[in-house]
């Protein structure tokens, strides 16, 4: 799970994009997901969003997130069938109108989610916020609070994952539990979640603080986003994307 | 107590890292697993609790294959601290943290007896019971720790570097906790330790890694001074031994700092009584 949010070093057609390119090409398909009301798009969004992962290189990558996203889309697909009344029965309280809708939901879901993981995958970190500074003009704590907050999610993972082995290895029958009774016993375990999380926010402050995060500007990085070709063949694939999604 | 029989273990996506283990430890055994950084120990001591499941080979406590139950049914018999306290505590108060472990693992014996059973503790570790866990120093936060696993009275504790970032104060506190633990209840110890002088206070056995292999069993005192071994382990030998050893001349066998000064003294009359 931790692995979901790695870079995964690569010299890809992906890879060598633009983060801002890169960050444009997730921004216009989650757009595009909310956008259209069409369910065939929304299967050629999918598409596309396995493809970027093919050409990146991170095809096991993208596989397991879109497993670990269909776990998620079956259960709420479930739900959105069986709490849809609308439409023509099909079978006991199952409508045509409730299976559509769950469909549109559950790919939306996938097709939002997975350009969001990728993106990470393809895209260094420090990369991200460098980026943003210099080519988007977005101010460098603004951009660090992002990419921190990206960078938390895998530590987070891990210290839940030690603190549930600490609590398995003191008689939390963790490795008994499952489903919803499991989910029960992680609950108060946020607490010491929470208060590591908070104790390492405070030290990455002071250390932060004590390299002059204040004193950095857009000029301090060395290095340079420049656009080529293929951001460009992006930028314009992304214009087309927007535009079909508007128009069907 | 404790029994690895060729065990190996490997995490996914990686080379080995245990390879072919074997060794015992008999109940009320103190014995520190000491080696470089990398060399196997905490994967070694994740594999005793059952954290971690052998690739070949299998691990047994008092006889029981550790692949056979869970390890949350084994935390009574097995208590395991870990380096980081915060991921062990969960509570607002100790008196509550501690009741919270022996919920988990002595729940049959009834609340009034547990709640006994936890004021018990709270006086042997000097707490009042209403402290906040997470406003202590974290070496208070360790002593709770363990005193919730003390209160569960296991047969084994396993510990995963229990006196890192501790002042001497604060860790000789610990240990002699543990030393008492292991001398009054013969409670069975296996601790994974950095500091050498640590281990040669504490420990009477010690298990040398490296390269994810044993490379020695044997007293504390024996392994220190076998300097061939330490190299190879990259383990520098508490100074008193190594000072012992660079003396020579009957020096070798202190191993403490007053042993030391007596031999010094004892020499110094020696050479005296020669000189006269």
């Amino acid at each position: 799970m931790n692995k979901l949010f790695q870079y995964v070093p690569g010299n890809s057609l992906i890879h060598r994009l633009n983060p801002v390119t890169k960050i444009a090409l997730t921004v216009v398909i989650c757009a595009a997901a909310f956008i259209t009301d069409h369910l065939l798009f929304l299967v050629c969004l999918l598409a596309i969003d396995l493809l970027i992962g093919l050409i990146a290189g991170v095809a096991g990558r993208t596989w397991s997130i879109f497993r670990g996203l269909v776990k998620i889309a079956a259960f709420l697909f479930l739900l959105q069938v069986l709490l849809t009344r609308a439409g023509n029965p099909i079978f006991w309280i199952i409508t045509d109108h409730g299976l559509l809708t769950a469909g549109k939901v559950v790919l939306r879901l996938i097709v939002v989610c997975m350009p969001l993981t990728l993106v990470l995958a393809v895209t260094r970190i420090s990369d991200l916020t460098n980026a943003m500074v210099q080519v988007l003009h977005v101010p460098y704590p603004y951009a660090f609070t992002v990419s921190t907050a990206i960078r938390f999610i895998p530590q987070f993972l891990e210290e839940m994952s030690g603190i549930m082995e600490a609590q398995t290895a003191r008689g939390v029958a963790f490795d008994q539990a499952k489903g919803f009774k499991k989910f029960s016993m992680i609950l108060p375990l946020c607490a010491p979640l929470l208060i590591s999380s908070v104790r390492r926010t405070d030290q990455m402050a002071v250390a932060a603080e004590a390299r002059g995060f204040h004193l950095r500007t857009r000029a301090s990085a060395y290095k340079q986003y420049g656009f080529s070709t293929g951001d460009l063949l992006t930028a314009v694939f992304c214009i087309l994307l927007l535009a079909a999604a508007i128009l069907l | 107590m404790i029994r690895f029989e060729d065990v190996s273990f490997a995490y996914p996506d990686q080379g080995s890292s245990i390879r072919d283990l074997s060794f015992e430890l008999e109940r009320g055994e103190f014995a520190a697993v000491i080696g470089a950084n990398g060399a196997g120990k905490s994967t070694t001591v994740r594999l005793a609790d059952g954290l971690l499941r052998p690739s070949s080979g299998r691990v047994l406590i008092d006889g029981e294959d550790t692949r056979n139950s869970q390890v949350s049914a084994r935390a009574r018999k097995v208590g395991f601290l870990f380096q980081n306290p915060d991921r062990q505590i969960c509570k607002n108060t100790v008196r509550e943290e501690i009741l919270f472990g022996l919920r988990t693992v002595r729940s049959e014996e009834g609340e009034s007896a547990l709640q006994a059973r936890a004021e018990r503790i709270l006086a042997e570790f000097s707490f009042t019971g209403d402290e906040e866990p997470f406003a202590l120093s974290r070496g208070q936060r360790q002593r709770v720790a363990l005193a919730s696993i003390f209160a569960a009275e296991p047969e084994v504790l396993i510990l995963d570097e229990p006196t890192t970032g501790l002042d001497y104060r604060e860790c000789c506190h610990i240990m002699d906790q543990i030393r008492r633990m292991n001398e009054e209840r013969q409670v069975t110890v296996m601790m994974v330790c950095h500091d050498m002088e640590v281990v040669l206070d504490y420990a009477s056995k010690a298990l040398v890694m490296a390269g994810g292999r044993l490379l020695a069993a044997g007293p504390v005192r024996e392994v220190f001074r076998n300097r061939e071994l330490m190299e190879k382990a990259s383990v520098l030998p508490p100074q008193v031994i190594s000072l012992g050893l660079r003396l020579g001349d009957g020096y070798e066998t202190a191993d403490t700092p007053e042993a030391m000064a007596e031999a010094v003294l004892a020499h110094r009359k020696k050479e005296g009584a020669s000189d006269e």
